[in-house]
């Protein structure tokens, strides 16, 4: 069981980066007088949604006031690619579960928490550019004033409360890095014992009891 | 002026009473039964300028001055300006004079309420019954749940033996003036 | 005017000595905290409903006159929506769009108003469900039902051989049907007779409509009855489960000067249906099929379009040659309504010449038809012994019965049009317990499910046909009224009065949560299935077929599309078809058009709604949006320039700079 550990916390790992096929990992919630319960806009790994089917359209309209450009899946590249480095991510976790080496955890955690570096910074760059680039015929113009929503947390736009968060998939993702970097913490100490313990067959037999439990 | 300070007064003080008292009772006095409300309705509403209605009618004549203070003993100035139609026959002054003596004074006593509403009720009907409408030999429906003949020879109109004086036409009905008071049959 | 005063002087000594034998009870209480009595509390509370917050009940009064349904919410009294049912509204567009259009279609044509008087909820288990509620069309006989998730009218249906639609709808328990009758006798089958041969040629039927699962309405069956006026009606619950008792008046079966030749008889009837016998003659074919032409209005909430359908025949029942279909019970003085308690047990006959009401028993009604206690038989219909079936009275409660409504505690309120107040008495004991006053000439009560096998109680709202003086004068029309009691203690308690829509007949009243989870916020437009949809901007566009226009144009905040629009000829016949893209909830957006002899548009998010319009003469038209839908409303405007019919201007539209030539 335990020499094994490492193995399903990787595994485990590798599932919690799947969620986000099935979750949104982003939301970021408009409170306003008029929207007193808030909209809530859904950030998926492939596509963008809300709530309710029709939040972006909402979210449009209300942007498009002070000129702020449609956010259109069609117009942001990283939504088609993103998936495949989650699949690339999630296929390498599981070929490092299978080798069964501690540096190939750490390796991975390393790995996917440049991923989610890059990503909350693509994620900043957006938001700068949605906030800043705004239409020169734009209806309401209020003079350098910029309506870019927080990376993390809350921020008042003028009328508006933004508030930015990670959703479920977002969260999954993050304990991915953690399962792997304890998947590392717990092969190495077992590496470290396998060295120290000579009755090493005593494992091999547990490890065989756990096969036929399984 | 004097009536609005007559129903301050004891309104004040029957309120006063009873805002000390968790379950007023008063169900047995519709008058006090609202007490949350005035306790007069719509005859208490000011207008002038409409065509008057029975129980302005009968305020306005000065031979239906025991009628209208038998009316209001009972608590029924406000059927007498609903929307009806109604037809009344108003028993004159002398009418009521005609009673045993102490007659008026007994009924006009808050005990003999429920008799005198009876008595009140018993002179009108749901409907305009005037003229061509009243035929000998025609049974009239009453408020108070009994029947009363109505016999005619020629002109004159007779309606459980009180003769018709007179009619007064009314915004919400008929006033048919009667030179005796109606007595229901017992029970 | 001595005397008056002498008697205003025995009226103070009677009301003041009636306060002060209430003064002692003050010493012995004054240690306690004053919790009882109507000046104790404060009335001003328990209607307050703080901004923000919601009504406890909705309540549906009728709109009488007015055709249609006023939504309130209680205890707070406040208008939360005028539906309408009957009339046209141009407020709303209905009956003005081509989509509306049909829903007031009937076997006379368009008829653009009705008067609408008796709202019923449907019902599950005798309880309010808060699905449906339906409403009857006094004038041209119809039935409509309003469907709650939207509260729009979703379909009417025409009750044929009647005319006056008064004692409907009422639904029975489980609304398998909701029911008609006609108020006026009429020819049997309708033709050219003399009115004076009323008693021969003259018929009052009865009529069951069918309510299916999803709500679809139908002509099931109608009962042939002599010409007596059917005035109002209630459906059993429990025991009388499968019965309907129906009021009539004018059993003289007279055709003039009403007011005193139908007021002979010292009874009147009550005529009790047994529906479920109805159904096994209909199953046996025991009936007759004749022909007969009425509407049927059905609007989809799908395509967003009413269509309307004429049917040609119904099913026709002759007691007669059905025996045990139908009884008349003596009920005294033409009574008005009829109302049965929450067992089922208990027939109200409010006799309006009366001052007593009658009680008919429902076991003793069964027991009566068992021993065949008929006085007589009129129409084959036999008259059952009043003394077999009454259970008791009511009596000397007040002048002019009208309606009673029952709370969840045993009791009955009644209401006095002529003493102008409501009355709570014992169910069983006949016993009055209490009296209030209403200002003024009470018609209908109500009571949340008050008709109902289980009411809600708490509150009581009296309908007045007369205000007078109780509101800001509005010249010679005035409002119309509700006024709220609070009868949750022993005694009634006027809390609230509040003006009402038209003038309110029957009401019913509902605890909002019954509704509210199923309140849809805009019509999603993935499911807009119009055959003139535009369900972006990418499908607007205008054609044209001859001298028809159609144009398919989408509003969102805040413009349309198209905005610019030439190529437009005098006599073209212009249909906008107009889809409101927005999926978010309360934006509607309107559209009017300068000189359009029409209504604006409303049209919900997700729906497409037709506005036709036939321009007379060459110039440019402004349209624009007339609900305030945004901040750049305003600016939601557009032009429509129209040429002569000569004209060789090619049809163009566009939004913005860039325009589409076709």
């Amino acid at each position: 069981m335990k020499k094994n550990l490492p193995r399903i916390l990787m595994i485990i790992a590798v599932l919690g980066l799947g969620t986000l096929f099935l979750f949104p990992m982003w939301k970021i919630t408009l409170i306003a007088p008029q929207y007193p319960k808030g909209v809530t806009m859904h950030i998926h790994i492939n596509k963008l949604g809300g709530e309710t089917p029709a939040v972006i359209q909402n979210i449009n309209i209300l942007n498009h006031y002070v000129g702020m450009k449609y956010i259109e899946e069609d117009s942001i590249p990283e939504l088609k690619y993103f998936p495949y480095v989650v699949m690339a991510m999630m296929a390498m976790g599981l070929l490092m579960a299978a080798v069964d080496k501690p540096k190939l955890y750490l390796g991975w955690a390393i790995l996917l928490s440049l991923l989610a570096m890059a990503g909350l910074y693509d994620f900043y760059l957006w938001e700068y550019d949605y906030g800043h680039s705004l239409s020169p015929t734009a209806p309401i113009k209020i003079p350098g004033a910029s309506f870019q929503p927080p990376l993390f947390g809350s921020k008042q736009i003028i009328s508006f409360t933004a508030i930015s968060l990670p959703h479920i998939g977002g969260y999954f993702a993050g304990s991915s890095i953690l399962l792997a970097g304890l998947a590392w913490w717990q092969k190495s100490k077992l590496d470290k014992n396998e060295t120290t313990d000579s009755t090493s067959d005593n494992s091999h037999i547990s490890s065989e009891r756990l096969h036929t439990v399984a | 002026m004097k009536k609005n300070i007559f129903y301050i007064l004891s309104l004040a003080i029957a309120l006063f009473s009873m805002a000390c008292t968790p379950n007023p009772e008063t169900a047995n006095s519709s008058a006090t039964a609202d007490s949350s409300e005035p306790v007069k309705g719509q005859s208490t509403v000011q207008d002038d300028l409409s065509a008057k209605n029975i129980l302005q009618v009968a305020l306005g004549s000065p031979d239906h001055t025991t009628l209208v203070a038998a009316v209001q003993a009972a608590d029924l100035e406000d059927v007498l300006v609903n929307a009806g139609p109604l037809t009344v026959f108003a028993p004159t002054n002398a009418a009521f004079e005609a009673l045993p003596a102490g007659t008026v004074e007994s009924l006009l006593k808050p005990e003999n309420k429920a008799t005198l509403s009876k008595i009140i009720k018993f002179h009108a009907s749901p409907g305009k019954y005037e003229g061509n409408l009243l035929k000998n030999g025609q049974r009239l429906f009453q408020a108070s749940g009994h029947y009363v003949n109505v016999e005619k020879d020629g002109d004159k109109v007779t309606v459980h033996g009180a003769n018709i004086l007179g009619t007064a036409q009314a915004s919400n009905g008929v006033v048919h003036i009667v030179d005796k008071v109606m007595l229901p049959p017992e029970g | 005017m001595k005397n008056h005063y002498l008697f205003q002087f025995i009226h103070f000594i009677m009301i003041a000595t009636f306060g002060l034998l209430f003064l002692p009870s003050c010493g012995n209480q004054a240690g306690q905290t004053n919790t009882g009595g109507a000046l104790g509390d404060d009335v001003a509370s328990q209607v307050y409903v703080a901004p923000g917050e919601y009504d406890e009940f909705y309540a549906f009064m009728s709109g009488g006159f007015s055709g249609q349904i006023g939504v309130h919410g209680l205890p707070s009294g406040r208008l939360l929506k005028v539906i309408p049912v009957f009339s046209t509204d141009g407020e709303k567009g209905y009956g003005f769009s081509e989509e509306t259009k049909p829903m007031l279609n009937t076997s006379h044509g368009f008829v653009p108003w009705d008067d609408a008087h008796h709202p019923e909820l449907s019902q599950t288990n005798g309880e309010t469900d808060g699905r449906w509620i339906f409403i009857n069309g006094n004038n041209t006989p119809r039935i409509a039902r309003i469907d709650l998730s939207v509260f729009e009218t979703v379909e009417i249906i025409e009750i044929p051989n009647s005319g006056g639609n008064h004692s409907s709808p009422f639904t029975t328990e489980n609304t398998e049907y909701v029911v008609a009758g006609t108020r006026f006798g009429v020819p049997y089958p309708q033709k050219d007779v003399a009115i004076n041969t009323y008693a021969e040629n003259f018929k009052g039927m009865l009529t069951y409509v069918k309510v299916e699962e999803d709500g679809a309405m139908d002509v099931a069956f109608q009962i042939l009855l002599p010409a007596f006026d059917y005035d109002l009606a209630h459906s059993g619950k429990g025991n009388s489960h499968g019965w309907t008792f129906f009021t009539t008046y004018n059993t003289e079966e007279k055709s003039t000067l009403l007011e005193v030749a139908a007021s002979q008889n010292d009874k009147d009837f009550i005529a009790a249906v047994n529906w479920k016998k109805a159904e096994e003659y209909i199953a046996q074919g025991k009936y007759q099929e004749v022909p007969a032409k009425y509407a049927h209005n059905v609007y989809d909430e799908k395509t967003h379009m009413a269509t309307s359908t004429m049917k040609d025949k119904v099913k026709v029942l002759i007691p007669s040659e059905c025996p045990g279909l139908v009884y008349f019970l003596p009920t005294p003085k033409s009574p008005h309504g009829v109302d049965v308690d929450p067992t089922g047990e208990y027939i109200v006959g409010n006799g309006k010449l009366s001052a007593d009401l009658t009680v008919h028993s429902f076991t003793k009604m069964k027991a009566a038809i068992d021993n065949q206690s008929f006085e007589t038989e009129i129409a084959g219909v036999p008259v059952l012994k009043f003394e077999e079936v009454v259970a008791g009275s009511v009596k000397d409660a007040g002048l002019g019965p009208l309606h009673t409504e029952f709370d969840d505690k045993g009791n009955a309120y009644t209401s006095f049009f002529i003493t102008s107040e409501v009355v709570k008495w014992k169910v069983g004991t006949w016993e009055v317990l209490d009296k209030a006053s209403t200002f003024y000439s009470v018609g209908h009560i109500m009571i949340p499910g008050g008709d109902s096998k289980k009411p809600q109680g708490k509150y009581l709202v009296a309908l007045n046909k007369i205000t007078k003086d109780r509101y800001l004068p509005t010249g010679p029309e005035l409002c119309h009224s509700a006024q709220l009691y609070d009868i949750s203690g022993d005694k009634m308690k006027l809390l609230l009065d509040f003006p009402t829509a038209g003038e309110p007949h029957y009401a019913q009243g509902i605890s909002a949560d019954r509704i509210v989870p199923n309140v849809k916020k805009f019509y999603p437009i993935e499911e807009n299935e119009h055959p003139y949809r535009a369900l972006g901007e990418k499908d607007a566009r205008v054609e044209r077929n001859g001298n028809e226009v159609h144009v398919y144009m989408t509003t969102i905040r805040s413009h349309f599309a198209p905005d610019n629009i030439e190529g437009i000829k005098v006599g073209d016949k212009v249909y906008f078809h107009v889809t409101n893209l927005e999926q978010d909830w309360d934006v509607p957006h309107g559209f009017a058009v300068m000189g359009a002899n029409n209504a604006e548009l409303l049209i919900m998010g997700g729906q497409t709604e037709t506005f036709l319009w036939e321009p007379k003469s060459v110039g440019v038209i402004p349209f624009y949006c007339t609900d305030f839908c945004s901040a750049l409303h305003q600016e939601m405007q557009g032009y429509i320039r129209v040429s002569p019919r000569s004209s060789n201007i090619a049809l163009k539209w566009g939004l913005g700079e860039e325009e589409v030539v076709q």
